[in-house]
């Protein structure tokens, strides 16, 4: 039986004679994808044709079996779908559960019980129950994009879209969204963007790595992992060698990097080193490490 | 129901302890049947049986609806009153041109120019005709797109349809308008022009639509509005402030509002998205 839920052929997406996305072809199942990649590489993009905000200039997107150029079958996709955008503001003096009561108004839950129900799920999956009549402006930046997340699990969605879910969040709030979305992640598909590597390797079953608008990697994190094996070494001191390297808590050096320093200690690698590998790992800002 | 139980050779029969829980008992059968209760654990297990409790779970739903469920917004409550289900009169009521100091604002603006054109002459009565086939067009961009609506790009995703959303909304702006219209009517002012200056404002909000399915309402409204300063101006400039509402230009007017709206909602149809994201 084919379980493709997001079916992408030869997609290219350009703005103002920038390309965002170069030819991308994807194919998603359901489970857990994270995309990673530096700004600017078009996980946004991709987010925003996934979740049909965005037409595509070139190249064919179909999802949970639907052509997104067709107005109905868009609107079938939009019924099946859970979006968190990047960047969400609220409308002023709205709640909480105001707000997520508005946006499953839009989803069409017309049933004031089953709406009034539904809410208060979708705010207890992310721990806000508590917090449903407090004005969004009064809460922290960390419930606010809780409170985003909770428009977006709405309807228990087939397919979840979200655009850097764990940014704001502290670790508790980060492992408390791991399970929330791992639960999801069992019937449905979930595709987030994230700079942060440690949530794709605890949650993920599959990363896309993007670069420049194009798929650098695409497969098991354990395979990208692997990829890292016997590059990735703790020495006392910085290998001017290496692609990157910075200092541990420990003292050492991580360096990250074909050749071994004096004295070094070959070590298991991390999703983060085997990242920060495939994109060369030249660049410290991009790279997100102290050098 | 918590209590002592201490072994009884006896209970209380049923038809004394119904008529106690419906209060029938008196006094003398009450008490002693209440003293019985208090220590028996099978009787209290008769009278739970008795008594229909609401169950906990919805006793709790109501108590979070009445702590939860935000009072409706005053537009809202004026719309479910006219008729709208409550549902949709929340999406009218929750644009921001809907809010009350938004409203307050546009009465206050259409008020000032009202006065000045009854009572400032000619630059008076070019004010008034400059802002008041506006205002409609302020209310319409305050409704919808990335400027207007901080949760834009969630809401547009939804499948609620767009062109519903839209109409809604702008038949409420217009609405809104109508009173003040109304009032202008009475003025000198407002017999010499109304209602020919609403023939351009409906345009106007049709255009401004039209536009904002290729860029955001706000640039599209700031287009039309800077469009109907110069003719305006032109025409004062030229010592005729009637000049913009001259019968050949009413007519105009409402060729263009028409075609516009043919075109508005051909273009909706055709869109999933009112307008593009950058």
């Amino acid at each position: 039986m084919d379980t493709t839920t997001v079916d992408l052929r030869h997609v290219t997406k350009t703005f103002r004679g920038t390309t965002a996305l170069r030819s991308i072809n994807l194919r998603m199942q359901p489970g857990v994808v994270g995309l990673l990649g530096p700004n600017g590489a078009g996980k946004t993009t991709l987010l925003r044709i996934l979740a049909t905000v965005l037409a595509v200039d070139n190249g064919s997107v179909r999802v949970l079996g639907r052509d997104v150029t067709d107005t109905e079958q868009r609107t079938d996709i939009r019924r099946r779908l859970g979006y968190l955008p990047q960047e969400l503001g609220f409308p002023r003096g709205f709640s909480a559960y105001a707000f997520v009561d508005y946006m499953a108004v839009l989803k069409e839950w017309d049933d004031a019980a089953a709406r009034r129900t539904e809410v208060r799920r979708a705010l207890a999956a992310v721990g806000l129950q508590d917090k449903a009549t407090k004005r969004i402006r009064a809460l922290s930046g960390g419930q606010r994009r809780r409170v985003a997340l909770a428009q977006a699990l709405l309807g228990s969605p087939e397919l979840l879209v979200l655009d850097e879910p764990t940014t704001g969040l502290d670790p508790e709030q980060r492992v408390s969204l791991r399970q929330v979305l791992a639960e999801a992640g069992r019937t449905a598909t979930v595709v987030i963007s994230t700079h942060q590597t440690d949530d794709v390797a605890a949650l993920c079953d599959r990363v896309v790595v993007l670069d420049e608008g194009s798929v650098r990697f695409d497969g098991r994190v354990q395979d990208l992992v692997n990829e890292a094996a016997g590059r990735v070494w703790l020495a006392d001191r910085a290998d001017p060698r290496a692609s990157a390297s910075w200092r541990t808590g420990t003292g050492r050096y991580r360096n990250l990097g074909q050749t071994a320093p004096p004295d070094a200690e070959l070590v298991e690698p991390s999703l983060e080193d085997a990242y920060l590998l495939l994109r060369g790992a030249s660049a410290p800002d991009d790279a997100e490490v102290a050098a | 129901m918590s209590g002592i139980d201490i072994p009884h050779a006896w209970h209380a029969d049923e038809q004394s302890l119904r008529r106690w829980v419906d209060g029938t008992a008196g006094t003398l059968l009450g008490a002693s049947v209440e003293q019985h209760v208090v220590r028996c654990a099978a009787c209290r297990g008769m009278v739970a049986r008795m008594v229909a409790m609401p169950s906990l779970d919805g006793v709790w739903d109501r108590v979070l609806d009445d702590i939860e469920t935000p009072r409706p917004l005053f537009v809202e409550r004026i719309l479910v009153r006219l008729g709208l289900p409550r549902s949709q009169a929340l999406l009218v009521a929750s644009a921001p041109s809907m809010r009350l100091s938004w409203l307050g604002g546009i009465t206050a603006a259409l008020m000032f120019v009202v006065l000045a054109g009854a009572f400032g002459g000619d630059r008076g009565l070019s004010l008034f005709l400059l802002v008041a086939p506006l205002i409609p067009v302020a209310g319409v961009a305050a409704s919808y797109g990335p400027s207007a609506d901080p949760s834009y790009e969630a809401t547009a995703v939804t499948p609620y349809p767009m062109l519903r959303l839209v109409l809604f909304r702008t038949a409420a702006v217009l609405v809104t308008c109508l009173p003040l219209v109304a009032l202008s009517s009475l003025l000198p002012v407002g017999q010499q022009v109304t209602p020919a200056w609403l023939l351009p404002a409906v345009g106007f909000v049709a255009i401004t639509l039209l536009a904002s399915t290729w860029v955001d309402t706000a640039y599209a409204a700031a287009v039309v509005a800077l469009s109907w300063l110069v003719a305006v101006v032109w025409w004062t400039r030229a010592g005729d402030p009637l000049g913009v509402l001259a019968p050949e230009l009413l007519v105009a007017y409402a060729i263009t509002t028409v075609l516009v709206s043919v075109a508005l909602v051909v273009r909706l149809r055709s869109l999933g998205l009112l307008w593009q994201m950058p």
